[in-house]
This record gives C-alpha cells, sequence and structure tokens, in this order.
C-alpha cells in the first residue's frame, strides 16, 4: 500500500498530466489570445447609435491597444471607461479637447480655446447643444473631453465631463463589418 | 474500447475518445470565442430622453472606514477605496437604472478623518440627471445632491482623498503595490525568469554530466559486453524508453522465435510463434498489447487497439519494468522514471499555480494588468524544469563503465569499413540489430553488409520475391518505427 502523500503525488502526476497533454494546446492559445486582447487589438460591437453617422449600430470595429495612453490625437475615435462606473460601463466616442484646452459651445458650434472648430465627420446642419448650463471646461494636463458624432443623441463629455487618461481602453482603428471602413 | 456498429472488426462509426476529446476541446474553445466576442460590447451611449419625475426624495448614507472599506446604509459593500498613487479615491455607484425616478438625492459622505476640506469631491450624473452639485459638510463630512433624476440614471460619488486617509491592510497595500509597478519591471521579470530557469538547469545538467562523465572507449569490441535485453542497453544509453527501444524488443523477440513479423503489400500483420515462457515481463506485457486471442495482428487491429485509448497502462506497465530492471543491474542510482517524476511534478505544480494566478490577475487587477507576463514566464519556466529535468543523468558508476564498453560495441556497430566476407556474416547481422537500433545507428550496421548477399530471415515473411538488404530495411523499418512510435506515444502521463 502506498502512502496518502505518494497516491497525491501519483494521482496529481497523472491526473495533471492528463489535462496537460490534452489541454496544452488550449491553455496556450488562450493565454495568447488573452495577451493579443489585453495588450495589443481585440474587436468588440458596438450598441447604441452614439456615434452615428460615422459608426452604426452592431457594427464590428477594431480596437488597437497598444500605445494609446502616449498617443492620442484630437479626431480619434476611443473606447473609454466610464469614469462613473468603471468596471461596468464602456463607452466610444471620439476625442474634441486635448489636455491643457479650453472648449466651449456656442450657438451650436464647438470652440477650442476660443476658436471654431470645423467637424467634416458630422452632417450638414447637425448642431452642438450643451448639457443646460455646462457650456465651457477648462481641461487639466491629464484629462480629454470626449464627445459622441451624434451630437442631439449622445451620452458624453458634456454631461459626465473631461476624461483622464487612465479610463482609456484604446483606439478604435477600423470598421471590420458589415463593412470596411478605417477611422480617421 | 471502440463502440462500433456493423461488422465489430470493420466498423461502420467508430468512438474514439481522443477524438472525441479533441473535439470537445475544440467546441469548448469556440464557443468561448463566441462568448467573448458576443459580449465585448462596447455602448455609444445616448443621451436619455427626458422623463417624468418623482416629487419625493432619497436619502443616501456612506461611511469610509479606516481600513478603506465602504459602509452603505449600514451595510459593508464589496467596493473599497482604491490606492492610487497621488491621492486615494472612491467611486460608488449609488444609483443605476433603478426604475424609480426621484425629485431630489442627497448622499452624505463619512469620512474616517478630517479631510473634507483637503478631498476633490463630484458627483457623476448621466441619463436624465438635471443638475449635481457636492460640498463640504463637515471637517468630516461631503454632502452630494442631484435634482430630478430619472428612472434610468447613473449616479456616482467620486472622492479623491489625501493619501494616508485610510489604512488598509497590508496585504491589500502589497497587491496595489504590484498592480502599481512600471510594465518595463514585468516585462524585465517575464524575461529574466525563464531565462535563469532555463541555464540554472543548464548548469545542473552540465554539472551531473560531469561528475558522471562516460568514457569515450578508444578500441571498439566486436561483440555486445554483456547478454542484456536491447530495451536495457537502450535505457541505459538514452535514459528514456522510447519508440527505439519498443521496435528493439519487437525485433529481438523475432530473433528469438516468439513473433513473426509479416510484410503485406498494404499494411503488415504480427504473428505469434512459439511464446516460450522465459519471456521477462515488460515483454510479455508488451506482446499482450499486440495480439489479442487471434494468431496474428494485423495493422487495422494494432491502430483500433491504439486509438481506443488516451493512454495505455500497458505500455506504461512495460517501460516501468524497462527502469526497473536496469535500476536492480546497479545501473543507475534511483529509478530514473522516480527522479524525474519528482521533477515533472515540480514543473506541473509550478504550471498549474502559474495558471491559476494568470486567472486571478485578470480577475482582480485593473487592466492593463502587466503582472499577467510574470504568469506566463512562470509557465514557460515550469514547461523547461519538465523538459529539461528528463535530461538528468543518475547512472552509478557501474553504469558508467558497462555504457563504457556499449559505445565501445556502437563504435563497431558503425564502423564505416564493410565487414568481411563471412558465413556467418547473416547471423551476426540479425543478432545485432535490435542492438544497433538502441544504440542509433542501424543505418551504418546495414550499410557494412551492403555488398554481401542477403537472405530473408525466417521470422521476416514477405510477399516480395529477391529481398537485398536494403529492401528488407527498408521494408522492416517503417513497420517497427510506426508500431514503436505509436505505442510509446501511449505512456499514460507520470510514466516516461
Amino acid at each position: 500500500m502506498s502512502s496518502p502523500k505518494n497516491q497525491f503525488f501519483n494521482r496529481f502526476l497523472f491526473g495533471g498530466g492528463v489535462l496537460l497533454d490534452l489541454c496544452k494546446w488550449v491553455i496556450f492559445a488562450a493565454v495568447l489570445l488573452v495577451i493579443v486582447h489585453k495588450f495589443w487589438f481585440t474587436i468588440f460591437v458596438v450598441d447604441g447609435l452614439s456615434m452615428e453617422p460615422t459608426i452604426h449600430d452592431k457594427e464590428l470595429v477594431v480596437l488597437k491597444r497598444f500605445g494609446t495612453a502616449t498617443n492620442v490625437q484630437r479626431g480619434d475615435v476611443l473606447a473609454v471607461k466610464y469614469p462613473g462606473d468603471p468596471d461596468h460601463k464602456k463607452y466610444i466616442k471620439r476625442v474634441i479637447g486635448l489636455p491643457g484646452e479650453k472648449i466651449s459651445i456656442s450657438d451650436g458650434k464647438v470652440y477650442i480655446n476660443n476658436s471654431i472648430h470645423e467637424e467634416n465627420y458630422i452632417p450638414f446642419g447637425v448642431i452642438t447643444e450643451p448639457n443646460g448650463d455646462n457650456k465651457e471646461w477648462q481641461l487639466s494636463t491629464n484629462e480629454y473631453f470626449l464627445m459622441g458624432d451624434n451630437r442631439p443623441g449622445s451620452n458624453d463629455s458634456r454631461y459626465f465631463g473631461p476624461i483622464e487618461k487612465r479610463f482609456f481602453l484604446g483606439k478604435a482603428t477600423t470598421v471590420i463589418y458589415p463593412r470596411f471602413l478605417e477611422l480617421k | 474500447m471502440a463502440h462500433t456498429l456493423g461488422n465489430p472488426q470493420k466498423g461502420i462509426i467508430g468512438f474514439y475518445k481522443r477524438k472525441f476529446l479533441f473535439f470537445l476541446i475544440l467546441f469548448v474553445f469556440v464557443s468561448t470565442g463566441f462568448y467573448i466576442y458576443r459580449y465585448n460590447s462596447y455602448s455609444a451611449d445616448d443621451a436619455a430622453k427626458s422623463q417624468p419625475i418623482g416629487a419625493y426624495g432619497q436619502e443616501i448614507n456612506i461611511s469610509i472606514e479606516d481600513d478603506g472599506n465602504v459602509v452603505v446604509d449600514g451595510s459593508k459593500v464589496k467596493q473599497k477605496v482604491d490606492l492610487l498613487n497621488d491621492y486615494d479615491e472612491l467611486r460608488l455607484v449609488v444609483l443605476d437604472n433603478s426604475g424609480k425616478s426621484y425629485g431630489k438625492i442627497r448622499v452624505t459622505l463619512n469620512l474616517p478623518k478630517n479631510v473634507a476640506e483637503n478631498t476633490k469631491h463630484e458627483f457623476l450624473g448621466i441619463h436624465g440627471v438635471d443638475g449635481t452639485s457636492s460640498k463640504v459638510g463637515g471637517v468630516n463630512q461631503i454632502i452630494y445632491e442631484a435634482t430630478n433624476v430619472s428612472s434610468q440614471a447613473t449616479l456616482t460619488v467620486v472622492a479623491q482623498l489625501p493619501k494616508g486617509t485610510v489604512d488598509p491592510p497590508l496585504a491589500r497595500k502589497m497587491l496595489k503595490l504590484l498592480e502599481q509597478m512600471k510594465s518595463s519591471y514585468w516585462f524585465i521579470i517575464a524575461a529574466l525568469l525563464p531565462l535563469f530557469t532555463f541555464l540554472f538547469l543548464i548548469a545542473l545538467l552540465t554539472s551531473e554530466f560531469k561528475q558522471q562523465k562516460i568514457d569515450i572507449p578508444e578500441k571498439e569490441i566486436s561483440f555486445p559486453p554483456m547478454a542484456i535485453p536491447p530495451a536495457i542497453v537502450g535505457a541505459l544509453y538514452t535514459q528514456k524508453v522510447g519508440p527505439r527501444e519498443i521496435a528493439a524488443t519487437l525485433i529481438d523477440l523475432a530473433l528469438r522465435g516468439d513473433i513473426i513479423i509479416v510484410d503485406r503489400e498494404r499494411g503488415f500483420e504480427f504473428g505469434k510463434n512459439k511464446f516460450d515462457q522465459r519471456l521477462l515481463g515488460f515483454e510479455k506485457v508488451l506482446l499482450s498489447k499486440i495480439f489479442s486471442k487471434n494468431i496474428f495482428s494485423g495493422r487495422g487491429e494494432i491502430e483500433q487497439r491504439i486509438n481506443n485509448h488516451f493512454y495505455s497502462k500497458k505500455i506504461s506497465i512495460v517501460s516501468s519494468g524497462i527502469y526497473t530492471l536496469a535500476t536492480r543491474l546497479g545501473y543507475f542510482k534511483v529509478n530514473p522514471q522516480a527522479l524525474h517524476a519528482k521533477y515533472r511534478f515540480v514543473g506541473m505544480a509550478a504550471f498549474f499555480i502559474a495558471i491559476g494566478g494568470f486567472v486571478a490577475s485578470l480577475l482582480w487587477f485593473t487592466d492593463p494588468a502587466y503582472i499577467i507576463f510574470f504568469w506566463v514566464a512562470m509557465m514557460i519556466s515550469a514547461l523547461l524544469i519538465s523538459i529539461l529535468a528528463s535530461r538528468m543523468p543518475v547512472r552509478t558508476v557501474i553504469g558508467q563503465d558497462v555504457l563504457s564498453n556499449w559505445l565501445a560495441f556502437k563504435k563497431y556497430l558503425s564502423n564505416p569499413e564493410m565487414m568481411p566476407f563471412s558465413e556467418n556474416n547473416q547471423e551476426i547481422f540479425q543478432k545485432y540489430l535490435p542492438y544497433a537500433l538502441v544504440l542509433e545507428c542501424e543505418a551504418a550496421w546495414a550499410r557494412r553488409f551492403a555488398k554481401h548477399s542477403f537472405i530473408t530471415p525466417d521470422w521476416f515473411l514477405t510477399e516480395k520475391v529477391g529481398l537485398g538488404l536494403e529492401d528488407f530495411c527498408l521494408s522492416l523499418f517503417p513497420i517497427i518505427s510506426y508500431v514503436g512510435r505509436s505505442l510509446a506515444a501511449l505512456k499514460e502521463p507520470g510514466f516516461e
């Protein structure tokens, strides 16, 4: 009779060996997928209409992770965590204001540092309304101002304020399904 | 055993567990991918439509405890104060899509210290909130207020406390420290851990090999140093029982007249011959794996017996028997199987701990959790331990001496010079062929007889006429190589 210690040893070797032998490629593939998903790129489904007409509801979009935090430019479409519920709510919006800038909304237009901001991705005739009395935001060194392209129907920085860099998830680069569109 | 429909021998539909498991894993993998794809959605969040607002108000009391725990209306909640570099932060959702609308919501946040004046506070509201505000209500109190809150609204209390306001347990501090470590540190650790493991194992192996140095003999010897089964010689030579040892045992059994090997135009067969009582234990078990009740066992039958199982207990016993015999003969300090099993245990335990750590990091650490690179490095290190440790030499001085003699015999077998003509050549070629196989020089051994006349051995039956030595090797080697490899692959995990 082998001792309980030996029995555990043999059972672990056999059971663990079987698991490793049969599942090793699945494990390696899963680990690789997780690393790619978390650190390189991922794909996600857009849920909602606030990025119309650039991105439609239920479209499949590629999100680039690498380098996002250090290379954000005006006009980029970003996936961000909602600062009010970072664990559960993730939004896709466009970068309008960069750190240090003053953003204001007046007469249906967006102003950056008191200069009008031309936005060719918004359909002609669509105006940008502020949220009640909130019409002006001074961004700190770590804050960005984000809005959806569908200005009348977007919940964005006009409502919840500027977003810090730490809430960024990645940069949306391409719509891949059901059409192909490179986002600029 | 395979479950078949139709003729039990031929089987129209075979149920093979290995294939079943493969497709099961594939199914799980694809399903997981689909699940991630389906639920990995980011909201292009719409602005809320106006809602009819209720007339009644709501009061919520929140307290932050000294250790960073949060109590809402007397009940402790899962959320804790988050430890950041410059401040400690509370972001607590107090209302989310509640289905009720409120005229006014007032939240009182009680701090563990008198730091209200130095605390940055904000009340975030979306999806139908007319207005939010926050103000200091006392030395340790902040008041948050929201008006006309819709039933879909989400309200979040934000408080950025000065460092030192809360004093969490050491374990939480340590975890946070790990979480906040720079990504470059994790990349360095991830590169160094497998590298150091590899270098350590190589150093260990080199040191062991130096201590157990095998003298390469200058002279060759033209006969086997001792009469031991070729499988034992193979185990002594490579410290492993693999396809070559199994193949050599089959040829040895054929030479001794226990079995015959039949080469068919399509496939092959093994046939029972005299099956004497002098068979060693591992040889009996090996034959029982190849033969069932019939006198002949064909390729199809052997393949079915192989495919029916994930692993074969019998092949494990064959392997174990060879190791045990070699150890009893005094060739190894300890049974190599037992020693390598210990290393494999360590490697496997580390591998599974790394998988656990990897999953836990994904669940508990905030993205991007660079710590997962440490766990990946640990997985690689664990595999290195499992792979390299099986090469650890454990030969005794006797084992080294005996192996040295066998290497002298290998020199003879692989000598490039042609064998001198002799009427015993045919017998010598066959007799030493199993040893040439385990000493990895069967091709060189066959070349020594290339210019000699050749008669097909009586234990090898073939339909081909006028078989030369080269044809014989081209017929025999693929058969025994295939059977050896297939059977060796069936060893149970935990057996080498």
